[in-house]
């Protein structure tokens, strides 16, 4: 069919219009403003002052912000091996005839359909109470006092109770996408490998792993591009001032920006021009992940 | 080997029924609460004293959660609608025509899928400022559709590509123009594929919270979920659990019941979207 040019132009123009609305022109814009010192972010061009990298010395010698980058490494690395091998298993698992499969699938994946900020008050108000909670009620008609004791949202223990929880609802997504690229692997493979006598640690080693591994390769950027977004979850566990324990670059960004707690221990910093430098160094991250994991995982074109 | 297959299999059950159960506690804990009283609650003895659905009454007037639930639903409908009429003309094009510039517009849209909101928000908050759009229900619905439309177009590709280009051909035998064809003929062949992106994208936006937090700042723009995040924030000085409880319900409900009934269709679509040849 022949195109014309006229309804080209009417279908397309809106797409792009609002695609250099909201994401070309405000890309650019950061990358600039990060350059320069902005004292409110409704100043125009004519107020910007440069200094060069001056924004990103002054990110990095702050210590809230080196502790959110320490945060989001840790919520982006152990919990993304955390969340990839529970997932894998019960990817593994649900593949390998269950009954249920689509029950437990669905019931797995819910997590993700519910609001985020439902999701952290169940946990925050509920699971991890220390008067009422799940865990304390569980732990204490086990037996385990010291377990049933554990405060979860202290100072001390709560980036590892946020990560769990936040972790314990990721898992669902991955398992969908694991379940997908192993049911697409053709089930000749296996029966084959059976016959040969091996075993499912085998079968998942040398069949499954290499089969998956474009579907590895992209849920680890995905993976990536969601912990740098990672923001609710540590504004629900400390909802009145951020906290060195729950802290995460955007959550940072948008103190020093929008928020009306800003950090007192660094006035220097109340500066838009750095919360644009913030923003420029997570997308840099983004692209770095993108990057390795191209360059380590080497995704053949397989046909099967 | 069957008994012995099942005696196998007994772990991995135990596995997955544990994780589910505490799902079904973690939610059926927080029913049970927004139906008792605050005392209940903190005495470990909830409805004790009977159903009291009141709680939902004061949620829903005392606390505001109402007209969060309003706004929520403005938002989200106004939005939906709008990434679709946006989205499906231009994903038809670029589906089903080359020229110049396809290949270069599908990589910028599926790259911006990769830019992480931190790094767009201030120029948009300018953007917004100076055109004194800031606090305005249009605002948000205008930055929800613009937001989504690469995702949705990257998602309906494949849809449209796989629609014969006899049908078009048919149509203008009969002198129909090809923007009527696209919506008479074409739209509606590709349904199965935006009902599931529309579905999707509902959720994402009910669920939004960065975006609402910025935007909507007086309490009558506010959605759910950034209303029930300043419920929680001021939780201390209210000290109405049991109303807090049922405004996680009124949150949760509507995605869960889509969810419930459109399970399939919702994870053939994320696992439709994610995994490409």
């Amino acid at each position: 069919m022949k195109r014309d040019n006229k309804m080209t132009v009417i279908f397309l123009t809106p797409a792009l219009l609002s695609f250099c609305l909201v994401f070309l022109y405000p890309t650019i814009r950061t990358l600039f403003m990060s350059f320069f010192y902005v004292r409110t972010v409704t100043d125009n061009l004519g107020k910007w002052e440069f200094v060069g990298i001056g924004n990103y010395i002054k990110l990095f010698s702050s210590p809230m912000f080196r502790q959110s980058l320490v945060n989001i490494f840790n919520i982006w690395f152990w919990g993304g091996i955390a969340v990839f091998l529970v997932a894998l298993v019960f990817s593994v698992i649900l593949t390998s005839g269950y009954k249920g499969k689509s029950f437990y699938r669905a019931a797995i994946y819910l997590p993700n359909v519910v609001s985020a900020v439902a999701m952290a008050t169940m946990w925050i108000q509920y699971a991890f109470s220390s008067k009422y909670g799940l865990f304390h009620s569980v732990f204490t008609f086990l037996g385990l006092e010291k377990a049933a004791a554990f405060q979860w949202t202290s100072p001390d223990n709560q980036f590892f109770a946020m990560t769990l929880a936040y972790c314990f609802g990721m898992v669902g997504y991955y398992v969908l996408i694991f379940m997908a690229g192993i049911e697409k692997i053709p089930v000749d493979y296996f029966e084959a490998a059976r016959l040969e006598g091996a075993n499912l640690f085998k079968q998942f080693t040398k069949i499954t792993m290499p089969l998956m591994r474009g579907v590895i390769k992209s849920s680890i950027v995905m993976w990536s591009v969601t912990s740098i977004a990672f923001f609710i979850w540590s504004m629900m566990f400390s909802p009145l001032d951020p906290d060195v324990g729950t802290i995460t670059p955007m959550v940072y960004m948008y103190n020093l920006v929008f928020g009306r707690n800003l950090t007192p221990t660094d006035p220097r910093l109340l500066n838009a021009g750095a919360g644009a430098a913030v923003g420029v160094l997570m997308t840099l991250m983004i692209i770095g992940v993108f990057g390795l994991v191209n360059f380590l995982i080497r995704d053949k074109k397989l046909q099967y | 080997m069957n008994r012995k297959q099942t005696l196998g299999r007994l772990p991995g059950y135990a596995v997955l029924n544990l994780w589910v159960l505490f799902t079904i506690v973690l939610v059926g804990w927080i029913v049970l609460a927004s139906l008792s009283t605050t005392r209940e609650i903190f005495t470990n003895t909830l409805l004790q004293s009977g159903l009291h659905f009141d709680n939902y009454i004061k949620a829903i007037v005392n606390h505001n959660v109402g007209m969060y639930f309003i706004n929520s639903m403005i938002y989200t409908f106004a939005a939906s609608f709008g990434i679709i009429v946006i989205s499906a003309p231009a994903s038809y094009i670029l589906a089903r025509f080359r020229f110049r510039g396809n290949k270069l517009i599908q990589s910028l849209f599926v790259g911006s899928l990769g830019i992480p909101q931190i790094m767009i928000i201030l120029p948009l908050f300018y953007l917004a400022s100076i055109m004194r759009m800031t606090n305005s229900r249009s605002l948000l619905i205008i930055l929800y559709i613009c937001l989504n439309v690469p995702f949705t177009v990257f998602f309906l590709l494949s849809f449209f590509a796989t629609i014969p280009g006899s049908f078009e051909e048919a149509a203008a035998i009969d002198g129909c123009t090809p923007i009527g064809t696209f919506w008479k003929i074409i739209f509606p062949l590709a349904q199965p594929g935006i009902i599931t992106v529309g579905i999707f994208n509902f959720i994402v936006l009910w669920n939004e919270f960065f975006i609402a937090l910025i935007f909507a700042n007086t309490s009558e723009l506010r959605p759910l979920a950034v209303g029930l995040y300043t419920m929680v924030q001021s939780m201390r000085y209210i000290g109405d659990w049991a109303g807090m409880f049922a405004a996680v319900i009124i949150v949760f409900v509507p995605t869960f019941l889509l969810y419930i009934f459109l399970s399939k269709r919702i994870i053939a679509g994320v696992t439709g979207g994610a995994i490409k040849e």
